[in-house]
């Protein structure tokens, strides 16, 4: 019988406690810097090295580039960019490879839809989700070097 | 005399307390089980198969989702054979986070099991007082890798992150506080007199019979044999460290219990441990090579999840991408054993006997 | 006038009822709640005052399903034969010397002999929806419902002993002096457990136990006759509350002779007492499992009340202590 009273104790102590719930839906979480939410996009950095495609594990990435307008620059430049949040699974791996940063994470993560189209995220789309941009990004000290010769 | 019929039940896959997706046929003469087959499956993904195509780097992720309880402890088995064929060397603070992390999300783990298995048994409220602690050591992690439940935190040689400014404090006061907590989880549950009645003497097995059904981890432990990975071939830097292995003496579901708080008990003295030892500076990345080939060859290793031993086969053909990748998952070995323990029970002891052997169905199914 | 009040009281204890059952709803998801270090239902209205009538709400929009190898007709009357001895049980049960609506000589007895017809009404629920675990809840319900009947009764016993009567009026007035749960306090103990055994609330919840049976015997019902299930759980409460509070803790009487809350108070205060202590046990307490419930009524409070019995019958010749008894 003690032990009952001893645990009834307990729920009678934690009744006067403050309350540990989020208020969510009418607050928004905050979320730590290192936090992997939706990706940004940065057309200007992008290099169309193809890195971030080939290490997404489940092929949400699409990418194609094309040759630039100005004929001094070398190599391509981006043309189209698309992630399918129907399957990202947001492993960060991506914003890892990336050697110029051009895919980084932010703090979003409200992916809710109505339409499964709406997940279908495109260059534009990605490029003005600009804002808790995530500050340090290719922590990998190797794509850094990497990156570092190819720029 | 009566002529009484059994009858056929489909506990799951939609059940409250099959912790997931596992399907159960039992046949029952009124309460009493007199046939239990699990049908598992459901969740069933292919994650060995899909790994044949996916270079290492990329199937960390997809560890990340067998045992979603604790995600740090697949993370850490797949590098860890990978490891183990490359001969690579791992920095110092990588070792030692990724220590803290893997014990932090065995309380974690272990938090989890013992607030479902309260709320299998009836209690309310031992489950939210357990996410409360939870959520602390989630809110950690995603400080850290920025994510609460698929950390893909682990890389081969080392580990994505160094840890973020005052975040080893924080691991500090977790502990302090966790520390005061499992003294409130001993009062309201430990001596909680009907929690005894329904755990002692419950779904009892003998250590040959565990050992006949390759049981591992708690479900092990608690027969009496003191078996734990960590001891017995220490992986990563388990050797540094001064930890106890609880066992329990009865074999049955309440030495299950008290086995694995003081589990969590060890646990946090550990990472007490490797604060106290944490090497100032270092690197957490170890030189690796860009792309990751694998020598060819086979290798196994083990570790100790918070289910019991978990392992990694891996067969490499020297490509960049693994010939086949076999996971032991402690869940699934440990399920065998259940048609056996549910013979002759009666239906309230399934969901207690089922919520014992702690299964986590990602891995089951895997 | 007396006629008015026999025709417009009892629509009105029907409608207190269920202003209770809708507060009482929402108080125990608040209690548990705040045990629970959460604030509880607060998006409905202020502090979440509407939870419960937008559940109610919700339930009686419902489609209304009846499995089509059910038995239709034990099926649709099931819930009515459970709620309607909720409601009659009422009829003795007074709240102050004059709110009451009949004044019976055997008003216990007749509580004790109405409410046992709801085990019917849950039985043949059980039964005729066709579903397992349906069936299975309600043979525990049957099982656990009549065992626990016996140590009810035999706890009572004590305090008919020492009130001379069956009439829960007289009973009151029989605790003038000191309330029965001093004297009887084994009898208090006993008769608390067993009436949470017979509210099917944890630890004894087992007819209803959602991590083994689902929901347990309403698993088929939806809609509206699943809110009849449920009114019927909650107007229990309502009853057994106050029969407790009647039974053992003086009524309507004021403590000490504190009379400046009028009796009606005093009433509430004391059931509300009860109600928290059921809500607060069920944020506690796990489960018991079917044998051991079995064998702890039989075993333990049986003989406990039995011993109560004769406990009152040998204290009520000693001198002095039988002033208590009286």
């Amino acid at each position: 019988m003690f032990g009952l009273v001893k645990g009834l104790g307990l729920t009678l102590k934690n009744m006067v406690k403050p309350r540990v719930t989020y208020k969510y839906p009418h607050e928004p979480l905050e979320m730590p810097n290192r936090f992997r939410g939706i990706q940004y996009f940065i057309p200007e950095l992008c290099i169309v090295c193809n890195q971030c495609v080939r290490i997404c594990p489940t092929d949400c990435i699409t990418l194609t580039g094309k040759k630039s307008d100005d004929p001094n620059v070398k190599g391509k430049v981006i043309d189209t960019y698309e992630i399918n949040f129907e399957i990202c699974i947001l492993c960060d791996l991506c914003t890892e490879v990336c050697p110029t940063e051009a895919v980084v994470m932010t703090n979003h993560y409200e992916l809710a839809t109505y339409s499964r189209d709406d997940l279908y995220k495109d260059m534009e789309w990605l490029s003005q989700n600009n804002t808790l941009v995530r500050k340090e990004n290719t922590l990998h000290p190797l794509p850094k070097k990497t990156g570092a010769k190819k720029a | 005399m009566l002529r009484t019929e059994e009858m056929l039940l489909n506990v799951g896959p939609q059940h409250p307390s099959t912790h997931g997706v596992l399907r159960i046929v039992v046949k029952i003469d009124g309460e009493v089980i007199r046939e239990a087959t699990p049908v598992i499956g459901y969740l069933h993904r292919g994650t060995e198969k899909l790994a044949e195509d996916l270079n290492y780097t990329q199937i960390i992720p997809y560890t990340d989702r067998m045992d979603y309880v604790s995600a740090m402890s697949n993370n850490y088995v797949l590098v860890h054979a990978v490891e183990t064929m490359l001969k690579l060397e791992i920095p110092e603070r990588a070792e030692y986070l990724r220590v803290i992390t893997l014990e932090l999300n065995r309380i974690a783990s272990h938090l989890v099991w013992m607030g479902t298995y309260l709320l299998d048994i009836g209690a309310l409220s031992p489950f939210l007082y357990a996410f409360q602690d939870r959520e602390k050591i989630l809110d950690l992690f995603n400080e850290l890798c920025g994510a609460r439940l698929t950390y893909n935190y682990m890389r081969v040689g080392g580990v994505k992150w160094d840890a973020p400014n005052g975040w080893l404090q924080k691991v500090e006061q977790f502990i302090t506080m966790m520390e005061k907590r499992m003294k409130d989880y001993h009062q309201l549950i430990t001596g909680n007199e009907i929690f005894i009645q329904r755990t002692r003497g419950v779904g009892v097995y003998s250590q040959e019979m565990a050992i006949q059904y390759a049981l591992s981890g708690a479900n092990l432990r608690v027969t009496g044999l003191q078996r734990d990975l960590r001891k017995e071939h220490p992986y990563s830097i388990y050797d540094r460290f001064q930890f106890d292995v609880p066992v329990g003496r009865h074999g049955d579901l309440y030495d299950k219990y008290l086995c694995r708080m003081n589990e969590v008990e060890e646990s946090l003295k550990i990472v007490g441990q490797a604060l106290a030892s944490f090497p100032e500076k270092g690197r957490v990345l170890g030189k690796v090579p860009r792309v990751l080939r694998v020598p060819e060859g086979e290798c196994y290793v083990s570790i100790e999840s918070p289910r019991g031993e978990l392992g990694c086969y891996l067969v490499s053909k020297g490509k960049d991408k693994p010939w086949r990748l076999k996971f032991r998952r402690p869940s699934f070995c440990n399920l065998q054993i259940l048609p056996v323990l549910l013979r002759g029970e009666n239906m309230a002891n399934l969901v207690a006997i089922l919520g014992g052997i702690d299964i986590v169905l990602g891995e089951v199914d895997c | 006038m007396d006629w008015l009040f026999y025709i417009i009281g009892p629509i009105l204890l029907l409608g207190i009822m269920l202003g209770f059952v809708t507060y009482a709803i929402l108080f125990e998801r608040k209690v548990i709640g705040w045990i629970q270090n959460r604030p509880g239902p607060n998006q409905v209205g202020p502090w979440g005052v509407f939870q419960t009538v937008a559940d109610i709400f919700k339930l009686l929009t419902k489609e209304d399903i009846v499995p089509e190898r059910a038995d239709q007709t034990l099926f649709k009357i099931a819930p009515i034969i459970t709620f309607v001895p909720a409601f009659l049980v009422l009829a003795v049960i007074p709240f102050t010397d004059r709110i009451r609506f009949a004044d019976l000589a055997v008003g216990l007895l007749y509580y004790m002999a109405i409410s046992s017809i709801t085990t019917m009404g849950i039985l043949v629920g059980s039964w005729s929806g066709n579903n397992k675990y349906a069936l299975l809840g309600g043979m525990r319900s049957a099982a656990q419902m009549i065992s626990y009947e016996i140590p009810l009764v035999m706890s009572v016993i004590g305090v008919v002993m020492s009130a001379h009567t069956l009439n829960l009026t007289k009973i009151v007035a029989a605790q003038n002096e000191v309330w029965f749960i001093f004297p009887q306090l084994i009898g208090f103990v006993v008769f608390l457990i067993a009436s949470i055994a017979e509210l099917n609330r944890t630890p004894f919840d087992l007819p209803e136990a959602e991590s083994e049976l689902v929901a347990g015997y309403h698993v088929e019902y939806t809609g509206f006759r699943f809110a009849f299930f449920m009114l019927t759980e909650y107007a229990y409460i309502f009853a057994m509350a106050s029969l407790t509070t009647i039974l053992f803790l003086g009524g309507w009487q004021a403590p000490f002779g504190w009379t400046f809350l009028p009796p009606l108070i005093w009433f509430i205060l004391k059931f509300a007492v009860i109600v928290f202590l059921l809500f607060w046990l069920r944020g506690t307490l796990p489960r018991l499992r079917t044998d051991q419930l079995m064998e702890f009524a039989w075993k333990v409070l049986l003989p406990l009340a039995l011993f109560n019995i004769f406990l009152t019958a040998v204290l009520k010749e000693v001198p002095w202590i039988q002033t208590f008894y009286r």
